[in-house]
């Protein structure tokens, strides 16, 4: 009987020593979790203009084998002052962060941000091209 | 030790109904919200009583550190609550009369309690400037009482409300005047024309009701000839949702108020000088090309060709 209750004390503090020194889930240097996941798409895009409101017309095209996002603006859209919003397939992040407003006046050298996959291995890079509706 | 604590814990305070100051007593509130600006009211609410075997209220005497602008009075009726929530008024004195800084109600009722409010009209000379209010109860037993309120800062801000613009009509907008224009007239101000409103309804693009300087590209002022010497630009930056209460009073949401400070921070650095496709309730800010002003311009209201825009001004 002794000897059972020892094993049982024994396989419980060994038990309590394993959880305790796991080792934590990763994360990236953002803080976030680096999981299993390989799939590195952008699945969606808006752009808003300065008062937050959409500025798009009809839906932003995006090609996730050429790698690229087309999207029409409205006439009059100021394209020194624009926020873009990408929706990123699970787990990825975005490079460079979009901190601000966004100047997209240089239509001859579009803007670039590179996808990254959630087990932060694959790394895409999507050309935003982006063009004004005539009046 | 449980004992102690139950018998502790149970033990019956004596309560005893408290004794009122026969001293003549007062208590001031300021009954407005929001920035002070110059022609608008700040509506105190002063409170004043003593206990009827002491004596009566005699006079109430609002002195402000600057003079209040015509309009400036004070109510000689107090007011209470009735049941249905309206406010009720119950005269007790003579109408206010101002005097310079000093406003003063005579009671004609034997009264020992009222509530009487004051509003006080911001002059002019208070722009910029602080004003504080010193409320003084008198009583017929010899008492005074007085509380004093404030100071306030008067903002250095002006505004203008529901001011009419038509396409091809009153179409030219001044800061600086705070006005709107026909062409005509617009000609005759020229150096002082920020921006043009206008209205175009195109299947091609969202155009709709627009404010655009006066210099911007051309495609952003179709069909417009512009009066002779109207040619100035401005930086705009379009808002929405930015439902200022003192420029849309009546609206639901309007629980924001734009002050001085918000167009001291403002940075119009990099902005374009046109805003299209504006909106009912959307607003934009502007700088004038002198850069002498900032303002904020809000939609109240809009329909086909015309619109009624409000505007918040400050002077750099």
């Amino acid at each position: 009987m002794k000897k059972n209750i020892t094993i049982a004390l024994s396989v419980l503090v060994a038990a309590t020593t394993w959880i305790a020194c796991k080792k934590d889930t990763p994360i990236d240097e953002d803080g976030l979790l680096i999981t299993t996941r390989r799939e590195c798409y952008v699945s969606s895009f808006e752009m808003l203009g300065p008062d937050f409101v959409s500025v798009r017309v009809g839906t932003a095209l995006i090609d996730t084998m050429a790698q690229t996002v087309k999207v029409t603006l409205q006439f009059g859209t100021d394209l020194k002052n624009l926020y873009p919003q990408f929706t990123l397939a699970q787990d990825c992040k975005l490079t460079p962060k979009i901190a601000g407003r966004t100047d997209f006046s240089d239509t001859l050298n579009p803007k670039k941000w590179t996808v990254i996959s959630g087990d932060r291995q694959i790394q895409k890079t999507y050309t935003v091209n982006v063009s004004v509706q005539p009046r | 030790m449980a004992a102690l604590f139950i018998i502790t814990s149970c033990k019956k305070e004596n309560y005893a109904l408290p004794v009122a100051s026969d001293k003549l007593q007062d208590q001031a509130i300021k009954r407005t919200l929001g920035p002070n600006i110059v022609g608008q009211n700040i509506e105190f609410a002063y409170a004043m009583a003593i206990l009827p075997t002491k004596g009566k209220l005699v006079s109430c005497v609002a002195e402000a550190s600057i003079a209040g602008a015509a309009g400036t009075y004070m109510e000689n009726r107090s007011f209470y609550t009735a049941s249905t929530g309206a406010d009720v008024g119950v005269t007790v004195g003579s109408p206010s009369v101002t005097s310079k800084t000093t406003t003063t109600v005579t009671y004609t009722k034997d009264t020992s309690a009222a509530t009487l409010r004051y509003y006080y009209v911001i002059p002019e000379e208070a722009r910029g400037k602080t004003v504080t209010i010193k409320f003084t109860a008198t009583s017929d037993d010899g008492e005074t009482k007085s509380t004093t309120m404030g100071p306030y800062t008067i903002a250095k801000m002006d505004m203008k409300l529901n001011m009419k613009v038509t396409d091809g009509n009153l179409m030219y907008i001044s800061i600086a005047d705070t006005a709107v224009y026909n062409a005509a007239d617009a000609a005759t101000h020229a150096a002082n024309i920020d921006l043009v409103y206008l209205y175009r309804n195109l299947t091609t693009s969202a155009f709709n009701h627009a404010l655009v300087a006066p210099a911007a590209n051309a495609q952003y002022l179709p069909g417009v000839t512009l009066p002779a010497g109207v040619n100035r630009t401005a930086k705009l930056l379009k808002t929405f949702n930015m439902q200022d209460h003192n420029l849309a009073p009546n609206l639901q949401y309007s629980a924001l108020f734009i002050d001085d400070l918000d167009f001291q921070k403002l940075d119009l650095s990099g902005q374009p000088n046109f805003a299209i496709n504006l909106k009912q309730e959307a607003g934009v800010w502007v700088e004038t090309a002198d850069g002498k002003y900032r303002a904020y311009i809000f939609f109240n209201t809009v329909a086909t060709g015309t619109a009624t825009v409000s505007i918040k001004r400050y002077a750099l």
